[in-house]
């Protein structure tokens, strides 16, 4: 594409800066003097696919190698994709503004379900076959991973690789293997390699309706994936020359991550089921690489990565040099999960410099039964004893995140976020007194979602109807002034759910979808139900076969093929001791 | 110590990054240069700077102004070269001087008018360009909309075009050189003055390129030397330190 051709592009579309890169520490490469030429994608806007680690950390790692070349595409937004379809322009790269089918690799994330059609709608910009079987011997591997590659069947007809779990070393054993001369023996180089995935060797076999079923190899590929670790976090590779956009991103910051895995153990939770063992970086590391990434970026803020920050064994003594070391040169440390308790708050007021708009804990449930059930291991008092620091540490807004439709909900257990979210709030005015007109509490709730490898993966979703009668009865107890509420969209998670439990039949699904227009699914102004219910009924399934149904213990699932590192026996013992109430 | 400006140019590269994306792009530029910024007091202590008017998207220029405080003595030419070692492509330093600040007056208040070349490429007939500065010139009001999706409101371009002239046309292309008043007053963008010209209408790809800024007392004034000099040299108090 010629400069101009792509100006009078950049001219007609919104926030052009999206496709134009140059960014600081964007890696600039020849691309004809690498051996293996990989194009990471994000499938979603710029400004979110920035912000992620995992893609940050691959584009490193690939590049750091003097034969290996990485460059970066995002999901086009709709008004960009329209120019390039008008036009007849394939979808590029950033850095070098190579079609992407020309890129011996291209390498997309699974970041979650309603990521999916942007995924197909960037393969058919980029003149790739969206369908792996339909794929030439000189087009490129498409290659999977990233959270959603734990349940790989929705997807797998659409890659011809997925690597089920951690990147950083894995990846340099695809770029090898992508070296073989012919994509026959890329194919199976790929399917040795430990992590991956290669959907084209397995048969998927269904028993009736639903994710029950079995993915059985041929070709001596191996019956089980077990999914990747990096043992040695401390020593990973990790990026500090990391990207400056020009545009405002997600995370317009410094990314450390101090721990990978969470240790909690709630019922719910399919990242902390997959992400595990529970590993930590060094303080002594950290320090290293705050000291270089501040210098590399010019960020003024630090913010430490985890699923629960507070959980790190030294995060005291972390906090303390960081703000001692950076404090000075106005640069301020941010925490982005905290755990309800008055330590975490304390910790937090302690290296916070920034306003005090808002801390946000995740009790998810409102009753100590409840919270019992999923393992949340929180309880009220532990709740207000944090919501009693914020307010007498200055902060005065409040955000608390809950889940309707947990296993074995009723009708009290929802009331019950209307009554402690008022409780909270008379909490709040007592405790900020003449500043309580700036009282406010956020309340969000989320659609339980039903996630494989987790001890509630049988556990159906409640049906669309019970779902909106839930949020009424939500609703009419919440209300009243300093309190704002926002909840999912009831369809999003119906479809959430519907893929997440998804098997290979469901790829035609997500291919239905895509052919009548689904993009960006995640964005609530591109979501429609009635598509995908269209899209389901088009491909022979129902939504509510994957979503609403409750499985059995002995069911073979459509994920059983993935071993994330907790045996299906012990998820078992987990949901019969959940669902007995008692903490395991 | 004190206040430092510095003129910048932005280029093809960044054209398409906002005014406010170069701002945070320039202060992260210089705490990779580590240079030694006086920060504001207060909870989130940030760099002082004060920016020139702000270019539209798409635009490049060479007389882009930025004013900031360091907390300590500095060569001015040091702190280019080290500000330009951390410079994405397509932005660069082009000259830093020391300028006294003052305390009541915003530093680029006083600039009034901006000089831009306009590139209008693709098929161009030169007598309907020039036709249509002379139209324009001749005119004594030239009303255009403004708003967008607010309520409209009507705005009289005429006097704030001080200059407008054809440098040339080809068979390829047409370059004119505007000069419009610009400012926290009001002032009019170049695009208005394709659309008055009717060549706005999608065959030409349109460059505009902003060569200076004036302040008011110089508005008129002919050619000196260099844009910023023009600028630095008719304010009011002391001049260039």
């Amino acid at each position: 594409m010629k400069d101009s051709e792509l100006d009078v592009l950049l001219s007609r579309v919104v926030k052009p800066a999206r496709y134009t890169n140059g960014e600081w520490n964007a890696v600039h490469k020849d691309p004809a003097l690498a051996r293996v030429r990989v194009a990471l994608v994000y499938p979603d806007v710029y400004e979110v696919g920035m912000s992620h680690l995992g893609l940050q950390i691959l584009y490193h790692v690939l590049n750091s190698h003097p034969d290996l070349l990485a460059e970066r595409a995002f999901a086009p937004w709709p008004d960009m994709e329209a120019e390039l379809r008008s036009r007849g322009l394939p979808l590029t790269s950033l850095e070098s503004r190579t079609p992407l089918r020309e890129f011996d690799i291209i390498g997309i994330t699974l970041p979650y379900e309603l990521t999916y059609t942007n995924i197909l709608n960037v393969l058919d910009l980029a003149g790739v076959p969206i369908r792996a079987a339909d794929r030439a011997e000189d087009d490129p591997l498409i290659i999977g991973g990233g959270p959603g590659a734990v349940n790989p069947e929705p997807m797998a007809g659409f890659f011809d690789a997925i690597l089920v779990g951690e990147g950083e070393e894995a990846i340099l054993e695809i770029a090898q293997a992508s070296t073989a001369p012919s994509r026959a023996e890329r194919l199976e180089r790929l399917a040795r390699i430990a992590g991956v995935y290669v959907p084209s060797m397995y048969d998927a076999t269904f028993d009736g309706a639903g994710p029950r079923g079995a993915v059985v190899p041929r070709n001596g590929a191996p019956a089980r994936i077990e999914r990747r670790i990096v043992e040695d976090l401390d020593a990973a590779p990790f990026p500090t020359k990391q990207f400056v956009p020009f545009l405002e991103t997600v995370h317009s910051r410094v990314t450390l991550e101090i721990m990978r895995g969470c240790a909690r153990g709630c019922r719910f939770c399919q990242a902390g089921a997959t992400y595990r063992p529970r590993r930590m970086r060094s303080v002594e590391t950290l320090l290293r690489q705050a000291e270089q990434a501040i210098a590399a970026t010019g960020y003024d803020e630090i913010s430490l990565l985890a699923f629960t920050s507070v959980d790190h064994s030294d995060i005291g003594e972390l906090a303390t040099k960081l703000v001692d070391r950076f404090g000075p040169q106005g640069v301020g440390i941010s925490l982005p999960s905290l755990r309800a308790d008055a330590f975490s708050v304390e910790l937090a007021n302690s290296i916070q410099r920034v306003r005090k708009t808002g801390l946000t804990f995740a009790p998810e449930a409102a009753t100590d039964r409840l919270r019992r059930i999923i393992r949340k291991q929180l309880t009220e008092d532990d709740l207000f004893a944090a919501a009693e620091a914020a307010f007498t540490s200055g902060w005065s807004r409040l955000k608390l995140y809950f889940m309707i439709g947990l296993p074995t909900e009723t009708d009290e257990d929802v009331a019950a976020i209307g009554d402690l979210v008022h409780r909270m709030v008379g909490f709040g005015r007592g405790a900020l007194g003449g500043r309580q007109g700036r009282l406010q509490i956020g309340v969000s709730v989320a659609t339980f979602v039903s996630k494989p490898h987790t001890p509630f993966q049988w556990t159906p979703q409640c049906s669309q109807e019970e779902l909106v009668r839930k949020l009424d009865v939500l609703q009419k107890t919440l209300r009243g002034h300093h309190v704002k509420l926002a909840w999912n969209d009831p369809g999003s998670s119906l479809l959430e759910a519907a893929i997440s439990r998804g098997d290979r039949r469901v790829g035609r699904a997500i291919e239905a979808a895509w052919r009548t227009g689904a993009r960006f699914d995640a964005w609530g102004e591109h979501f429609s139900i009635t598509r995908w219910e269209q899209a389901f009924d088009e491909a022979g399934l129902r939504l509510e076969d994957y979503a609403n149904v409750a499985l059995a213990y002995d069911d073979r699932l459509a994920w059983d093929h993935v071993s994330c590192g907790i045996e299906k026996g012990a998820l078992r013992a987990e949901a019969e001791a959940a669902l007995g109430g008692s903490e395991s | 110590m004190g206040q430092l400006i510095c003129r910048y140019r932005k280029g093809t590269e960044v054209r398409w990054i906002s005014h406010l994306d170069v701002k945070r792009t320039l202060e992260r530029a210089m705490r990779r240069a580590e240079l030694p910024l006086e920060l504001t007091q207060g909870h989130n202590p940030h760099p002082k700077m004060s920016f020139g008017p702000p270019l539209p998207l798409g635009a490049t220029g060479d007389a882009e102004l930025l004013a900031f405080h360091l907390s300590e003595a500095a060569d001015p030419n040091a702190i280019k070269q080290r500000l330009n070692t951390q410079l994405p492509r397509g932005i660069e330093v082009v000259e830093v001087w020391g300028a006294p600040a003052h305390k009541k007056k915003e530093t680029f208040g006083d600039v009034d008018l901006a000089e831009y070349l306009i590139t209008i490429g693709g098929p161009v007939k030169a007598e309907q360009v020039s036709a249509g500065v002379r139209r324009l010139l001749e005119s004594k009001e030239l009303i255009v909309q403004r708003g967008g999706e607010r309520p409209e409101r009507e705005v009289d371009l005429r006097p704030m075009i001080h200059s407008l002239e054809v440098v040339r046309s080809g068979p390829e292309e047409a370059v004119l050189r505007a000069r419009l008043t610009t400012g926290s007053h009001g002032g009019a963008r170049p695009q208005e003055i394709v659309q008055l010209l009717g060549l706005e209408n999608g065959e030409h790809v349109i460059l505009y390129h902003r060569t200076g800024v004036y302040a008011g007392a110089e508005a008129t004034a002919p050619k000196s030397r260099g844009v910023w000099r023009r600028w630095s040299r008719s304010r009011s108090g002391p001049g260039r330190s």
